[in-house]
């Protein structure tokens, strides 16, 4: 079985290089993107099955980045999820994961969450949880 | 030696030239007016002291009957009077009215002495007549100078009231801008902190599951190093989750809300850590309570954030009393004014949910920091200091006020949260 294809944009070099290796331990075949502006090339390129967008990135928010990849037919169906750092305990508790139609991760969160949450979105179970 | 007192004494030579010369010059010095009267009633003698006070000249009134004086009301005095006099009775200070020439009424006091001829018979009578119109004046003058007195006392009384009362507000009004400056920097902080830590953190929780993913029979040490980081990345990441609430505590989405429903949906919230605890809840609601305007979520996280405060405040178990009543303000105080701009003003109809506790209540250095963030009493990793901060600020940007105070006589906390009211449930849906 071909592995699962995970697209990581985020700014910060330690926290994709960490869910990196995480996620390939799990068996996820990883793609990380450090920079907002090149995630639609990388994104052509990588062919992802599931994508994890930082929100706020310096020079293009993760929003932004969202509808360029959106834009691209290919990309229709691809699971965006967002990871963002400014979420509180009151909106996770009251709002669940999906914040304006948008699912999202707050961190930190666990590898264990982070699998569950693409076996959610892809609807299968990728044996991938500890 | 002792001075006596120069008393003239009487002279028997005095001729009847002098006695009458001195009569006339005590008449005219008198300030009282005198009057002799025959014994028939009829005006004999007028001094200049009666001109004045009666208006009439002496030439006007000598030779007419006494009853030109007195009022029709009062002409039966003189029945009285006359036999009186006739049989040689003096009259001291009889209260009555008479009248004046133009027909005013006038008060006055009467002295009424016999008056007698060589042979001791009583031949008319001498009348010596005090007006009393400017004693009664005065008296008049000074029951107005008292209740102008009373007027003035009860309006400084009310001035001293008002003072007390903007002191109090101003104390509040300085104690919340206090605040909500220290919430706002708190808030802004925040939410820039959050950013930068919550990325960090991400990063060693990663770093933590990786090494406990690819550690496969770790030792005991190890095992709890692992175990030990977890929990501390947990609890950084709770601390700022909390700050964050401040920063976002500052919008509401209200709707009319069942108060009793939303505390009812609190109750099941914490349900599991009831029963943990061993505490026993007792819902003590009113019926038919008005509705409230509220964002309910946020609502919902202060009343959860009450009573869990109330049961860790009973590690050994207890009861919790979660009570809601209606209730009309009467008093100014915390939070509580009268001005049109208050939002919460005496006289105002309000919501009171009440959360109880059996614990050991708070002393009070620590009741007068339990609002400030950070504050707490529980032990370390129990608690952010954040939960009644917060709670502070979502009641007061609805409009409310958040009190905690021993119960009286001790043995537990009551908080109580005071909402207005907004209209009964009969007018529920009018829009």
């Amino acid at each position: 079985m071909d592995k699962i294809r995970v697209l990581l944009v985020d700014d910060e070099p330690s926290f994709t290089r960490m869910l990196k290796i995480s996620l390939e331990r799990r068996g996820f075949k990883v793609m990380v993107e450090n920079n907002g502006a090149y995630a639609l090339t990388i994104a052509r390129d990588f062919l992802p099955d599931f994508i994890f967008l930082d929100v706020i990135m310096p020079d293009v928010d993760g929003g932004e980045v969202a509808a360029k990849i959106r834009s691209d037919p290919k990309f229709k169906d691809v699971p965006i999820v967002f990871l963002t750092a400014g979420v509180s305990k009151e909106t996770t508790r009251i709002k669940g994961d999906v914040i304006g139609g948008q699912t999202y991760l707050a961190k930190p969160t666990t590898v264990d969450e982070v699998v569950a949450c693409i076996e959610k979105k892809l609807g299968k179970k990728t044996g991938a949880t500890s | 030696m002792t001075t006596k007192p120069q008393v003239e004494a009487p002279r028997s030579d005095l001729t009847a030239v002098e006695t009458r010369s001195r009569l006339e010059a005590i008449l005219d010095l008198s300030r009282d007016g005198i009057l002799a009267i025959s014994q028939d009633g009829i005006i004999t003698g007028w001094n200049r002291s009666a001109e004045r006070i009666y208006g009439y000249p002496a030439e006007a009134i000598i030779g007419k009957p006494l009853a030109t004086l007195v009022p029709s009301d009062r002409l039966h005095e003189l029945s009285t009077i006359y036999p009186a006099i006739a049989r040689g009775t003096t009259i001291d200070e009889f209260e009555t009215v008479r009248l004046r020439s133009d027909g005013t009424p006038i008060d006055v006091s009467l002295s009424i002495a016999p008056i007698r001829d060589e042979r001791r018979r009583v031949t008319g009578s001498l009348v010596i007549m005090r007006e009393n119109s400017a004693i009664r004046q005065a008296l008049k003058e000074a029951e107005q100078t008292s209740a102008k007195l009373s007027d003035r006392e009860r309006m400084l009384r009310r001035a001293l009231l008002a003072l007390r009362q903007s002191h109090e507000e101003a104390k509040t009004a300085q104690l919340q801008l206090v605040q909500a400056a220290k919430l706002e920097s708190i808030g802004r902080l925040a939410a820039g902190v959050a950013h930068e830590v919550k990325n960090p953190l991400a990063v060693i929780l990663f770093a933590i599951d990786y090494l406990a993913d690819t550690i496969t029979a770790p030792d005991e040490n190890t095992a709890t190093a692992l175990t030990d980081a977890r929990e501390a990345v947990m609890r950084a990441d709770s601390v700022i989750r909390g700050l964050l609430d401040f920063s976002t505590a500052t919008e509401l989405s209200p709707t009319m809300q069942d108060v009793n429903e939303v505390l009812g949906r609190a109750l099941q919230l914490v349900r599991h850590a009831l029963t943990k605890a061993h505490v026993l809840a007792i819902e003590e609601f009113e019926d038919d309570l008005p509705d409230a305007m509220l964002d309910r979520n946020k609502i919902e996280q202060v009343f959860v954030n009450l009573m869990i405060n109330a049961i860790d405040a009973m590690p050994s178990g207890g009861t919790l009393v979660i009570r809601t009543r209606r209730d009309r303000l009467t008093d100014v105080g915390q939070d509580v004014g009268v001005r049109k701009t208050d939002q919460l003003r005496v006289g105002q109809s309000v919501i009171v949910v009440e959360v109880e506790d059996t614990g050991t209540g708070i002393d009070e250095a620590c009741r007068a920091r339990l609002f400030d963030p950070f504050f707490t009493t529980k032990p370390p990793g129990k608690g952010t200091g954040l939960g009644l901060a917060v709670c502070k600020s979502i009641v007061a940007l609805h409009g409310g006020t958040i009190r905690i105070a021993n119960k009286e006589g001790g043995g537990g906390t009551r908080a109580a949260v005071i909402f207005r009211s907004i209209r009964s449930k009969e007018v529920k849906g009018d829009g």
